[in-house]
């Protein structure tokens, strides 16, 4: 088993924190159902992320998988997919790099106002997604291929690879994600 | 509360790291006090309704592309696509030197400003639809699908720029000196270099760009055990300007003006959905199977109704008067820099069969 010991100190770290709700303790009472209903949500969410796929290879290594210093074999991650019964399957190949955003906001919002007009007649709330501006993505790759087995190691295996995507650098992401119920019943 | 937790897929977070974590948010639930729950009636379930997911965008701005190489050679940015082979054997490496969304006015990607995608009161959807509803018999039906089309009483006009309430059906404003409007500006300007030969720039930019009335379906075909499909594209713009100049495009010449573009593109309809499939030496198929020929004797020699099977006759009727299986194609005025080629219409094309199939070209 491979430990990442940074990874588990900053977890923790984090459960210690969500787990003091403020620096002095005070003696906790019990709301009634009528205390309860007057209280409402408010706040958010204040994310900061930094996520890394493979960057220096997956956990398995075989014929097909490998450490990315070697140039023979894949280090990204493998997603496959069937669209048919005993059909072939889609897949995201060589998934791999690192991304990372800060100030990704999530909080519950009334609109009544704005949007031309529209927030007026609309007048309820939604989950708001505020985008973080920038994302920094540090050598991000994928494939997309279509393969004739799920894994790269079962007989037979064919794979057609359609294209690749690399991305590297900031990419602006501007505004806010909207999400209310709507549609069919 | 600021938390930065870095990852790696190679991290295994051991049992005891978990209970303590799970330990401490429970511990902070339960001192938050509990309401009672009561069970709710047959009368009072009955009136709750199942709705599927509105997703509007607000302030949107989206760019990336690639930066010119600095004077140590690094670059800052970069978006590549490639792993695509030409037909003689040399690589063809795609570099994105811009990919934008932005609110109109952007000057082809130079000025970018925010807009909105999708209005409050007809927004994105995703939703699981009643397939009797839409003609897909006794399914449920996963559906992504761009602002509706309205009534033109309540709409505006899909391609004017400068559209007013009740001059059209779609339900995307344009942006007004006060408003920043659901319509936004799109491009994409690309390198395609195949081999060594970097000359070909391909820039693709549209103004004020409205996708209402587009979606995609997607269920289960039983029969064939298969993942099936509904695809309609409905794509609007005052101005599609395509130029092959250089990367930045400013002292471009040639440019290429579709004016008054409208595309209206169906893939797949109720009789004749899309079949996704990947065949057995790993190739990509899409497929729109042939709709089945009437027996002999369904429809009279003269193809008149009164000398045929009615339900088969209304049946091809059907399929071939629906407007809405049918693709158009329509340009305003389409000019090369500074001739004018007038307008194109390509209209109630019908496809009947469809087969798309990639192929491996390496060795």
């Amino acid at each position: 088993m491979t430990t990442n010991a940074p990874a588990i100190v900053s977890l923790l770290i984090c459960a210690v924190a969500l787990s003091l709700p403020g620096q002095a303790t005070a003696e906790l009472k019990r709301l009634d159902d009528q205390a309860l209903g007057d209280v409402s949500g408010q706040g958010g969410i204040y994310l900061s992320g930094d996520v890394s796929i493979n960057e220096l290879g997956g956990p398995i290594e075989n014929s097909y998988f490998g450490g990315c210093d070697d140039t023979t074999r894949k280090c990204g991650a493998r997603f496959a997919y069937r669209l048919k019964e005993n059909g072939g399957w889609m897949v995201l190949d060589d998934i791999r790099g690192n991304f990372a955003f800060e100030g990704l906001t999530l909080r519950v919002r009334t609109i009544d106002s704005g949007f031309g007009g529209d927030g007026e007649l609309f007048k309820r709330d939604v989950l708001e997604l505020g985008l973080p501006n920038t994302v920094r993505f540090n050598d991000v790759r994928f494939k997309i291929a279509a393969s004739s087995t799920a894994r790269p190691t079962d007989p037979g295996f064919r794979q057609t690879d359609i294209f690749s995507v690399g991305m590297q650098g900031e990419v602006v992401m501007e505004g806010n994600l909207l999400v209310f119920p709507a549609g069919n019943p | 509360m600021f938390c930065r937790v870095k990852t790696q897929s190679r991290t295994v977070i051991p049992r005891w790291a978990m209970i303590l974590l799970a330990g401490a948010w429970i511990t902070v639930y339960s001192s938050q006090g509990w309401s009672e729950l009561e069970s709710m009636n047959d009368a009072e379930l009955s009136e709750v309704d199942g709705a599927g997911l509105g997703i509007v965008l607000e302030a949107f701005k989206f760019s990336h592309g690639t930066d010119v190489p600095d004077a140590s050679g690094d670059q800052a940015r970069i978006f590549k696509i490639g792993g695509i082979t030409s037909t003689d054997g040399r690589d063809v490496d795609i570099t994105v030197n811009h990919l934008y969304i932005s609110g109109s006015g952007s000057n082809y990607g130079r000025n970018l400003g925010p807009v909105n995608l999708g209005r409050l009161i007809n927004p994105y959807r995703i939703d699981v639809v009643d397939g009797n509803t839409i003609g897909v018999a006794d399914k449920a039906v996963l559906e992504f699908a761009a602002p509706a089309m309205v009534n033109p009483a309540q709409g505006f006009d899909c391609i004017s720029a400068s559209a007013v309430l009740g001059s059209g059906s779609c339900s995307s404003r344009p942006a007004t000196t006060d408003y920043i409007g659901e319509r936004p500006d799109v491009g994409l300007q690309m390198n395609v270099a195949v081999g060594d030969d970097r000359s070909a720039n391909i820039n693709i930019h549209a103004v004020s760009a409205v996708i209402d009335g587009s979606y995609l379906r997607l269920w289960g075909d039983n029969d064939r055990r298969q993942m099936v499909g509904q695809f309609k594209l409905n794509f609007y713009s005052p101005e599609l300007s395509i130029h092959a100049c250089d990367q930045s495009g400013e002292s471009c010449g040639s440019r290429v003006l579709l004016k008054d573009f409208a595309l209206e593109l169906a893939i797949g309809n109720e009789l004749q959905p899309v079949f996704f499939d990947v065949d057995g030496a790993g190739n990509f198929v899409v497929e729109v199977a042939a709709i089945q020929q009437p027996a002999t004797g369904e429809i009279g020699a003269d193809g008149l109704r009164g000398s045929s099977a009615p339900a088969t006759w209304d049946f091809y009727e059907d399929y071939y008067t629906n407007p809405n299986y049918r693709s158009n194609l329509r340009i305003g005025n389409f000019s090369v820099s500074d001739r004018d080629f007038g307008s194109m219409r390509v209209e109630g094309m019908l496809i009947q069969h469809l087969e798309i199939r990639t192929r491996d070209l390496a060795p």
